[in-house]
């Protein structure tokens, strides 16, 4: 076979912003280099064919460790991206058969990702969740109700009002996590200049402890990022009695904050 | 779900750092978000393979956060992002439904007592 090498892309940025060079792509020895066209600059790196071509690709997406592998560098790159140039990310796996597709790519999206470029340059993304303990929520929500009289009458009616308690403690702690996580968003919405919500995460991948009542990113103007930490450090203190965690990461690639497709 | 077989490091030895970020932020942003752009290789097919590792790593974090009210990701396109194809995407987005639909049951299974207070 004489074309074994196909062109993974990870970003797009305007051409001349400086891009990292010779750092370790999404395959092994192929560093990373620029593309560039029509005043648009690709970022991307060569992968082999027989493990990044349509067949190969199904099976290893279905890999965890390789798929963990292939998302660890395609979002390292990006990092180091990102702190260099404004730039529009790509989905994992947009790959192309040579230079010319790539070439042919910034063209036809030219607009697009021109206009994507326009839009996020001074800007960077943020990611807060927020994280509870279940039980100290429970307690918190169940504070007013939980000194209620003893319960007359035998074990039984003692043990369906005890049931009765508890359920009405945990609902009671469920409307709380809701208005919870209501407020602490609307106010980083409010704030930032753009919002999305995403679903909570899964703990095996996350590893975080408790419940995530929300995960939310937010678009940020690069010269107010001081003001975000002061906002959530503000949030954290405010819902501190319920046992509330605020994480803040960032900056991070605007994955949030591209156009979808329509 | 098949949580022990996570790893829950970088697994790659190659020389220049991986990104530390936790896992579960790095996939929630590549698999589908950032502009879509058809490259060379077939895409559509490969939508369905995210789509499937997506669903499969959301259903138990979801599950939880639903119990409580939480379900402001539903109205999220991305997440029915594979309906919008011809017969053959609706095809194997029902099928991918049918098998969500399946895992959730079986998470409510396992649940046991827990699932008795689900509303």
């Amino acid at each position: 076979m004489p074309d074994e090498l196909a062109i993974w892309a990870y970003c797009v940025a305007r051409a001349g912003d400086p891009l990292p060079e010779r750092l370790p792509g999404v395959a092994a020895e192929q560093p990373v280099g620029t593309i560039e066209h029509g005043g648009l600059a690709a970022l991307v790196s060569r992968v082999p064919l027989a493990e990044f071509g349509e067949q190969p690709l199904r099976r290893n997406l279905n890999e965890f460790e390789w798929l963990e592998r292939v998302a660890r560098r395609h979002e390292t790159v990006l990092e180091h991206a990102l702190e260099q140039a404004t730039i529009v990310p790509l989905r994992l796996c947009t790959i192309f058969g040579d230079e010319q597709g790539a070439r042919r790519m910034l063209e036809q999206q030219r607009e697009s990702l021109s206009a994507a470029l326009d839009a996020l340059a001074g800007h960077t993304e943020w990611a807060v969740k927020l994280l509870v303990d279940p039980a100290g929520l429970e307690a918190a929500a169940g504070e007013p109700e939980a000194a209620g009289e003893p319960a007359p009458g035998g074990s039984g009616a003692a043990y369906m009002l005890r049931r009765r308690d508890e359920r009405r403690a945990r609902d009671a702690a469920d409307r709380l996590a809701a208005e919870l996580a209501d407020d602490v968003h609307a106010q980083l919405r409010d704030w930032a200049s753009a919002a999305v919500l995403n679903p909570p995460q899964n703990r095996e991948l996350s590893g975080h402890e408790g419940d995530m009542l929300l995960n939310g990113a937010y678009l940020v103007e690069t010269a107010k990022v001081a003001q975000l930490h002061e906002l959530v450090a503000e949030l954290q203190e405010r819902h501190r009695r319920l046992g509330a965690r605020l994480e803040l990461s960032g900056p991070l690639p605007p994955y949030n904050f591209v156009p979808r497709p329509a | 779900m098949e949580g022990s077989h996570l790893p829950s490091r970088p697994t790659g030895g190659l020389p220049g750092r991986d990104s530390q970020a936790n896992l579960a932020d790095i996939l929630e942003r590549v698999l589908d978000k950032g502009i879509v752009i058809a490259g060379d290789i077939q895409i559509n097919l490969l939508d369905i393979e995210l789509l499937t590792i997506k669903l499969r790593l959301l259903v138990a974090s979801v599950e939880r956060a639903r119990e409580m009210g939480i379900n402001w990701w539903e109205g999220d396109p991305s997440l029915q992002a594979a309906g919008n194809g011809g017969g053959e995407l609706e095809r194997e987005n029902r099928e991918l439904r049918e098998r969500l639909e399946r895992l959730e049951q079986r998470l409510g299974l396992e649940q046991g007592e827990e699932s008795s207070r689900a509303r």
